[in-house]
């Protein structure tokens, strides 16, 4: 199902691009960079720090004078869980197109957890879940002198929760399904038991990117 | 230009390297268990029983034919009442609300049916009004909470805690199927021709009633006038009983207990079959008793079979041939024809009639139909399982034609 979602996803992806290429002004930005943060230890008291690995692909289209939006898609890896980003975007840039400009962005999506494998016995099932991501961002633009295209930097914050659930089947033998959606702290049908993990990631985004 | 910009950037990396957010994280354990209720029995009796209207059913138990209506228990809820004229068509007709209810038998159009500690006695004669027309008091004590003076009923629940070491503690965590609801539902199904989960049975103008150690007798010769005479000890773990013939046949967990029932009011023991430790539902003919064992729930050895009892001298049954089986629950005899309900397996019907060849005379198996018990009904082949409550067309045992299936919105788990 989450398959068949992120195909979807991305040949909405696609056909915008070939439909937007054919009308408007459109802007495509790939950036990679960091995300940065604190997690606690769920025991101990004390706190480790995160860095960890991020990608994202953007492209919208001008809809008024710069103001661009459009899908977004990318990997967020996190120290728990990987992730594939998918949702909207808006990039909203300040100053002459000519020159270096100011840029403010906007991802709101979910994260996708299908990289990541379900691991099941006849007695218990593990797997991940991930919610509403969000990620607001400012950087700068800095434009090639020749050829359409720029280099991009910006930081920003992104809010992912993540969910890590255990069951235990209430049968061994039959498997129960998994919830595609899970609502926290409901016992899914076919389970005795559930233990759920929630991690909301706050972190600090530091990308840079081209833009053309 | 680029000068300009260099040092902006090196306060957006440089601030990426200060500033980090604390991640928030939880744990929460959600789990089955079951909470303990404490009820005074003055508060139950003070409730006025009237009968409801037909409402659907959420989790069967006992399934109990009489006459052309069909009676499903709604473990610790009531009495749902179907007319049955045309098995494939059945009517909900109306439900009874009994709290506590478990069980359940018909004597002369007088309905039996336990309401925790008290045995209620309701006139069906007139099916469009049910009345209650007789409640005998504290005959099934031993869910009194002794030290309270209060009964103890446990209720399915669903809680989360915040810390997975205080369920443990504090509470019983269990399995959903064996949870009490799942367990009466599949311990406790059906009387009658062919019940074989019974715990509520009718011989001789005697209603024999059976706990998990004790059989009680109630004189039910004016059926409208249940007494109870007296409990008998049997032991722990008994679940069913089966009459035949002037005897109780009643399975525990680990055997078989044959009672003299020709005096109802002082049955004897005849004899005890012990065997492995093991879940068996017993129904029986003339010369045979077929009972299954089998594994889950607290039934934990693994073992599952079908076991031919030689009853020829009652007084020494026989272990004749055990057959192996997949989860062998309830099981039905009508005349030669054996039926088996194989838990999630499906349904089984056998020509019984050579008893040391049953495994070679298998009729039947409907793989689709899961069951944990059935009643071989005049009309129709009743089963239980998982997804309701079907019947069957069973004039030719080798081709099972189902009629009907009254379907369920909470189904039990058939392990």
């Amino acid at each position: 199902m989450q398959k068949k979602l992120l195909i979807l996803i991305a040949l909405i992806f696609c056909g915008l691009q070939i439909s937007l290429a054919q009308t408007k002004p459109w802007m495509t930005q790939l950036e990679v960079g960091l995300l940065g943060g604190k997690t606690k230890d769920l025991w101990e008291e004390k706190t480790n720090q995160r860095t960890t690995f991020s990608f994202s692909a953007f492209h919208g289209k001008e809809v008024i004078r710069n103001q661009v939006v459009g899908i977004y898609l990318g990997v967020d890896h996190y120290p728990s869980v990987t992730l594939i980003p998918i949702g909207i975007g808006w990039r909203g840039f300040l100053g002459k197109k000519s020159g270096p400009q100011f840029f403010g962005g906007l991802d709101l999506g979910y994260g996708s957890t299908v990289l990541e494998k379900v691991d099941r016995t006849d007695w218990s099932s593990n797997w991940h879940e991930a919610g509403v991501l969000v990620h607001p961002e400012i950087g700068i633009k800095l434009p090639a002198k020749r050829g359409n295209w720029a280099l991009t930097a910006s930081v920003g914050y992104k809010r992912q929760p993540t969910y890590y659930f255990e069951g235990a089947h209430s049968n061994a033998d039959s498997k129960p399904k998994i919830p595609l959606f899970r609502t926290r702290d409901v016992l899914p049908k076919g389970f005795s038991s559930l233990n759920s993990t929630s991690i909301l990631y706050h972190s600090l985004s530091v990308q840079v990117g081209i833009l053309f | 230009m680029k000068n300009r910009f260099i040092p902006l950037l090196v306060i957006l990396f440089g601030s990426s390297l200060l500033f980090s957010c604390m991640d928030e994280v939880n744990s929460t354990y959600t789990f089955r268990t079951m909470m303990p209720i404490y009820l005074e029995m003055k508060d139950v009796r003070a409730k006025l029983i009237s009968v409801a209207p037909a409402q659907e059913i959420e989790n069967p138990g006992k399934i109990y034919l009489y006459k052309d209506y069909l009676l499903i228990n709604e473990p610790n809820q009531g009495i749902h009442i179907y007319d049955n004229k045309n098995p494939a068509n059945p009517i909900n007709l109306s439900f009874i609300p009994i709290e506590g209810n478990i069980d359940l038998a018909v004597n002369s159009d007088i309905l039996y049916a336990d309401n925790y500690v008290d045995l209620l006695a309701f006139d069906l004669s007139n099916i469009r009004n049910i009345r209650l027309v007789k409640r005998v008091e504290d005959v099934f004590n031993h869910l009194y909470q002794h030290s309270t003076g209060k009964i103890i009923t446990f209720k399915d629940t669903v809680l989360t805690s915040e810390s997975p070491t205080w369920a443990f503690e504090t509470m019983w965590t269990v399995r959903p199927n064996m949870s009490l609801t799942s367990n009466m539902a599949k311990a406790s199904q059906s009387y009658g021709t062919g019940g074989s989960m019974a715990r509520f049975t009718l011989m001789d103008g005697h209603l024999f009633a059976v706990d998990a150690s004790t059989l009680r007798v109630f004189d039910v010769l004016n059926p409208a006038e249940p007494k109870f005479l007296k409990p008998i000890e049997l032991g722990w773990g008994i679940e069913t009983i089966f009459p035949f013939d002037q005897k109780l046949f009643i399975g525990s967990n680990r055997g078989l207990h044959i009672y003299d029932a020709s005096t109802p009011a002082a049955p004897i023991r005849m004899a005890v079959y012990e065997h492995v430790l093991s879940c068996d539902p017993v129904v029986v003919n003339e010369e045979y008793a077929f009972v299954t064992l089998r594994s889950g729930n607290f039934c934990v050895n693994g073992v599952n079979e079908l076991h031919v009892l030689d009853i020829k001298d009652p007084y020494q049954p026989k272990l004749k041939k055990a057959y192996p089986m997949l989860n062998p629950h309830g099981l039905g005899l009508a005349e030669k024809y054996l039926y088996v309900a194989e838990g999630k397996h499906g349904l089984k019907s056998f020509n019984a009639s050579d008893v040391l060849n049953i495994d070679k005379n298998q009729l039947e198996f409907i793989q689709s139909m899961k069951s944990s018990d059935l009643i071989p009904g005049p009309k129709s082949l009743i089963v239980i399982g998982p997804d309701g409550v079907c019947q069957y067309d069973y004039s030719n045992p080798a081709k099972l034609k189902k009629l009907s299936c009254i379907q369920v919105s909470n189904p039990i788990e058939v392990s």
